[in-house]
Formats: structure tokens, sequence, C-alpha cells
């Protein structure tokens, strides 16, 4: 029997500015998840009237096409996609 | 003055005048406030769905936000179908929910549901209010940004004790939400220029942006065959020559045909949903693509863009309009063809002469469409016939077809027609429905029976859910499951329940005075069409197949069972 070959899933970093509200982090999570990424890693630190959120995801979309829908968030300020991650593997 | 007070001085302050809604415990402050206006006609619907598609059909016939209010609990979770249709099809819409009172909001109290919560996927945005004096700045924000660049519901989840609490008066701020400006269309014209088969590619943005004229003005001008999604139907107008409806999975043949063989694709206002592209890998296999749009988020999102264009669509419709006036496109032998195909490959229906013969869907229609006012809107439910109408009623203005487009619901049409028929009182407002989608929301033949509305009602009875059977019938080996409707109430008796006259017809020679009589009639009236059970929509495309590989009636089972669907 063959073994299976391991596809790697793209990783991003993606660090996002928002403002501070009912539901914030909810509302970034609901639209990364639809838009079909997994959040490997997620560091908050609150800014003054806004939320920084360094966000590690996964995910075999184009990065490009969550980044378009996050900006689109009435309460983002800004989203920067950072260096790419480390490749984690997963079986096929 | 409270909160309550003030939402309804927000109302005024920017002539919301209707608003559908139903009461209930936690937003009685505000139901209290509205026994002393004069100014804002409260609808009661029979069910908080039917006010959200209520509101959502208004402001698909006039262009203005629709307005929907309800209480915590199940007012508010019985608003969410209507919402998502709002928010798939990118309506304008403010969603006012009372909520339990702030010290409650976390302790299971009596009707509370975290409604912010549950409704993140469904709005373009929502806030939870927690301070009386955020409350002004939040409604002009919200009815601002409901109707700015793609429009959207927005959702306001308010505490009852906040409902009460004074508000401080403070100026208001002024949200402004930039359009960005009309962008440089220098490439998008050599790309024109060059192409050999250009082909315009509409949806329903154009109508959210308000740009009907212009998109009109742009297609007569540029004489360039054009076809629509099931949302732009209506554009580019009737009587242009070039026309070739609607494309996708129940377009017509000429439709697909242009879409298969054109080198340019020119997408207007559309987002190229799977029921217009069937398998995108054989979508416009030989085109490069323009996609002009308001929403960045839609380019590259299912086929990538040659060249995105991000901009108000009046101010570029009207830029290409004027570069295209003073140097036209040569494509006239592209032209010809589509011509050609549209004669050959458009809709068609043979009107049956036989006087006795049973009714058929889309013969019902085409006769609806020639003897109806041509400023009637036509709201639809979901299934076989709002294909049909989708096919056959030749509409000329994109307003006049209210279709569930994205989110495809049934139970739409009623209450969308009641929306509509408040939007403008002296309209023919029309809602053709099936006998599934009917039952969905037919409490609201109360409604229009309280309201005195004219809206005509003609429900379109196969016994069964159309849509379905036939995609049973033709990608499940004919297994029916669970489409039977043949114990359906007497439809006839059930409207006169609701004292609204009706009348049924089962022939094709009562067509016409069936529906003469309805249009005729100075009130609401039902007109109950039996039809065969075994019509099917042709032509349809397999869902997951390409457009190219249209199944009409004569390649029907054979060639549609050979695999199983997707």
């Amino acid at each position: 029997m063959t073994p299976q070959a391991e596809i790697p899933t793209p990783s991003y970093t993606l660090n996002c500015r928002m403002s501070q509200e009912a539901a914030a982090l909810e509302r970034l999570c609901q639209v990364v998840r639809i838009r079909g990424f997994r959040i490997a890693r997620m560091a908050v630190e609150t800014a003054g009237e806004h939320l920084d959120i360094a966000l590690t995801l996964e995910g075999t979309r184009p990065i490009a096409m969550l980044k378009s829908q996050l900006e689109k968030l009435h309460t983002v300020a800004e989203v920067a996609l950072g260096s790419p991650a480390v490749a984690r593997s997963r079986s096929a | 003055m409270n909160g309550a007070q003030h939402i309804l001085e927000a109302f005024h302050r920017h002539n919301i005048s209707t608003v559908f809604g139903y009461p209930g415990g936690c937003i009685m402050p505000l139901y209290d406030a509205l026994v002393d206006d004069v100014g804002v006609e409260h609808v009661l619907c029979r069910h908080e769905q039917a006010c959200a598609l209520a509101a959502d059909g208004y402001a698909r016939a006039s262009g203005k936000l629709g307005v929907c209010i309800a209480t915590s609990g199940p007012g508010a979770t019985n608003l969410i179908t209507g919402v998502a249709n709002a928010h798939r099809d990118s309506i304008p819409m403010l969603v006012i929910t009372g909520q339990v009172p702030s010290g409650l909001i976390g302790t299971d109290a009596f009707q509370e549901t975290d409604v912010l919560g549950m409704t993140l996927g469904i709005v373009k945005h929502s806030y939870l209010v927690d301070d009386a004096d955020t409350l002004p700045a939040i409604m002009e924000e919200a009815i601002a940004l409901a109707q700015s660049g793609r429009p959207g519901p927005v959702w306001i989840d308010i505490p009852k004790d906040l409902l009460l609490s004074q508000v401080a008066e403070a100026p208001l701020p002024q949200p402004e939400f930039r359009e960005p400006a009309c962008p440089d269309l220098t490439d998008a014209l050599t790309m024109l220029r060059s192409a050999r088969k250009p082909l315009l590619y509409s949806g329903g943005g154009i109508s959210l942006a308000h740009a009907e004229d212009r998109f009109r003005a742009f297609a007569e001008t540029s004489a360039l065959p054009a076809v629509v999604t099931l949302k732009g139907i209506g554009n580019p107008g009737k009587h242009n020559p070039y026309n070739l409806g609607m494309l996708g999975m129940h377009g017509s043949r000429a439709a697909n045909r242009a879409v298969d063989e054109c080198d340019l694709l020119l997408v207007i206002g559309a987002r190229l949903d799977d029921r217009a592209t069937g398998k995108l890998d054989g979508f416009a296999p030989n085109a490069k693509t323009i996609h002009i749009d308001a929403d960045a988020a839609e380019f590259n999102k299912l086929r990538p863009a040659d060249l995105a264009i991000r901009g108000d669509l009046n101010a570029i419709l009207a830029e290409l309009t004027g570069a295209l006036t003073s140097k036209p496109l040569a494509i006239r032998n592209w032209q010809q063809q589509c011509r050609t195909w549209h004669t050959t490959g458009g809709f068609q229906a043979a009107d049956n002469e036989e006087a006795l013969a049973p009714i058929t869907g889309p013969a019902f229609i085409r006769q609806l469409s020639r003897i109806a006012p041509d400023d009637t809107i036509v709201a639809c439910d979901v299934g076989q016939h709002q294909m049909w109408v989708a096919q056959h009623y030749e509409f000329d203005h994109p307003r006049h077809h209210l279709t569930s487009g994205g989110l495809g619901t049934m139970g739409f049409g009623l209450p969308a027609a009641i929306g509509a028929q408040f939007a403008d009182r002296s309209r023919m407002v029309i809602n053709v429905t099936g006998d599934g989608s009917f039952m969905m929301n037919a409490q609201e033949l109360a409604t229009i029976r309280r309201y005195n509305l004219p809206v005509k009602l003609i429900v379109l009875d196969n016994q069964c859910l159309g849509m379905v059977r036939q995609q049973q019938e033709l990608f499940y080996n004919n297994r029916e499951s669970h489409i039977n409707l043949d114990d359906n109430p007497d439809f006839v008796a059930m409207a006169r329940a609701f004292d609204i006259p009706a009348l049924h017809i089962e022939r094709t020679d009562q067509i016409r005075r069936g529906i003469e009589t309805i249009i005729a009639y100075n009130g609401p009236m039902l007109l109950h069409v039996a039809i065969s059970r075994q019509d099917n929509v042709w032509p349809i495309v397999k869902p997951g197949a390409s457009n190219r590989e249209m199944i009409d009636e004569t390649r029907r089972i054979s060639t549609a069972n050979k695999e199983q669907v997707a």
C-alpha cells in the first residue's frame, strides 16, 4: 500500500487592528472561519480604543480573499499580511 | 427624550415613514412611543419573518431603506431568515430589536437570546447598545452604513432599560462613507476596443447603485450583446435588441452560448454566482474578464479578473458611455450572431391553442406579462414558478422584479409584495407563488386584508414541491422524496376565509379571463391556477456542471441521470 502524500497546508500571519466593540473578536473569527481558514494562533492586545490582533492562519484558499473580506468589516481599521509562516502538513 | 422616542425622531429626520414590525415585551417602550407618533406608519405583520421580508420588498421596490422591528428572543430569531435574505441580496435594511434589560443579559432571562452573536454572519454590521447616550450616534451610523457602498442589513439590539432611559442631547455625528472616485478607464476601453466578441454581464449591483438609467444608456450606446443574472433581470430593458436575457442554470441557450463564445466578459455589478456561472472551469473559457463593482472583495473571488475596477457605477458607466459615443465599437458580426442565437435559442413557450388543454406555467406567465400594466411589480417566491417568471415575463426595469436571489427564501413573495405595495400604493403589485412557497407565509393574507392592500395573488399549484421533484426526476433517478403536497388546503376557500375573493382556473381558455379579472378588481384577489405536476423548467444545467451541458426537454432523463449530482 502506497503511503499517502503529505500535502502542506499554507500558513499565514495576519495583523489586524479593529475598534473595541461588543463581539469584535467573534466577528473577526466568524469571517476567518466561514472564508475557509483555521486559527492556529491568536494574540490580542488592547491599544487605546483599538484591539491589535495577531493571527496565524492555516488554509488552502487565497489569503488575499480573506484579507479583502476582513477589510469590509465596519470596525476593522487595518489588515496587514505578514511574512509567510512555516507551513504545517496534513495527510491528503 | 428617551431612547425609544429618539429612535422615532431619527426615523423622521431620515424620512423613514413606513416600518414593519411586531410588538413584544422588551420592545414595548418603542411601541409605547409609537402611540403618540403619527408620522411613522407601523405595519403590523403576522410573523416577524414577514416583517423582515416586507421591509426587504419595500426596499427593493422603492430603493429606500427598509426597516423592521421585533422584540427579543423569538421575535429576533424569527427575523433572521428575512435579514439573511436581505444580506445575501445586499438590500439596505435597518433592524431594531428589543433586548432584555442590561442587568439581565447573560442570566438566561425570559425571552433572552444572544442576538448579536447569532446574527454576525447575516448582517453588514450590528450593535448591542450598552449606553443610552450612544444611541443617537449609533442610529446615524447604522442608517448611513446600511445604504452606503454595497448596501446591507444593519441590526441594532437595544436593552429595554435603555429604550426607557433619557438620552443626553448632543450634536449628532454626520457619518460619511466616502465612495471611491471614478478610476482610470483607459485600460478597460482598450480591452473593449480590442475584443471581437465582447459581452456585457450585469447583475443586481446596477440597481443597488441606483444606476439603472446610466446602465441602460451604456448598453444602448455600446450596443454590446448583454446577459443578466436573476437579479439583473429588467436591465438593460426589454426593447434592447441585444438583450439575451438570463444566463445560468435556467438561463436561455442564447445567453449561455454567448458567454461560451465571447472573448471579453464585461462584468458589472455581479458576483459570478454559481447558479449563473455553472462549473467555473467551463465558464466563458475563451474570455478575458473586466470586473467592475462597488465591492472589492468580489474581485478574483471565483474567477480571476484581467482588470478589476472598483468605484461608483454611475460615474464609471457615464464615462464609458461618453467614450463609446464618440467612437463606437466595431462588432457588427458578433452582434448579428447573438441576435440569431436569441431568435433560435431564446426562451420559448408555445401558447397552447387548445381551449381545454391544461395550463402550463410558461404559457400562463407569458399571458400575464402581456396583460399586466407595464410598470407592474411582480414579487416571486422560490421554485419553478420563480424561474418561469424570470424566463418568460418581460420586465423593463429591475425594480419591477422582486426575487430572492442569493438565499432562495421560500415564503419571500407574499410579504415582499406587501412591502412593495406600501412603497407605492398606486402601483399594480402581483405575487406569483407556488403552492409550497405560499404556505410558508400565508398568514400574511391577514395583513393584506387589514390594510386593504390591492395585492394580486397568483398561486401556481402543482400539488408538490416542483423544483425538488424536477431535480429528483432528473438527477436522482426519479426517486421522489417528500415532495408531495396533494393534501394542500383549498386555497380559494382559504383566501375567502381572510375575506379575500378568489378564483380557480385550470384550462388554457380560462387564463386570459382569470388574469383580467384579478387585475380589474379594485382590491386584493387570489387566482388559483392548477398546473400539471409533471411540468419542468427548461432548460436546466445540472448543479455543478458546465453551462455548456444544458439539458432541455428532448434530452431529459436519458442524459441527466447518467451520474449522480454532487
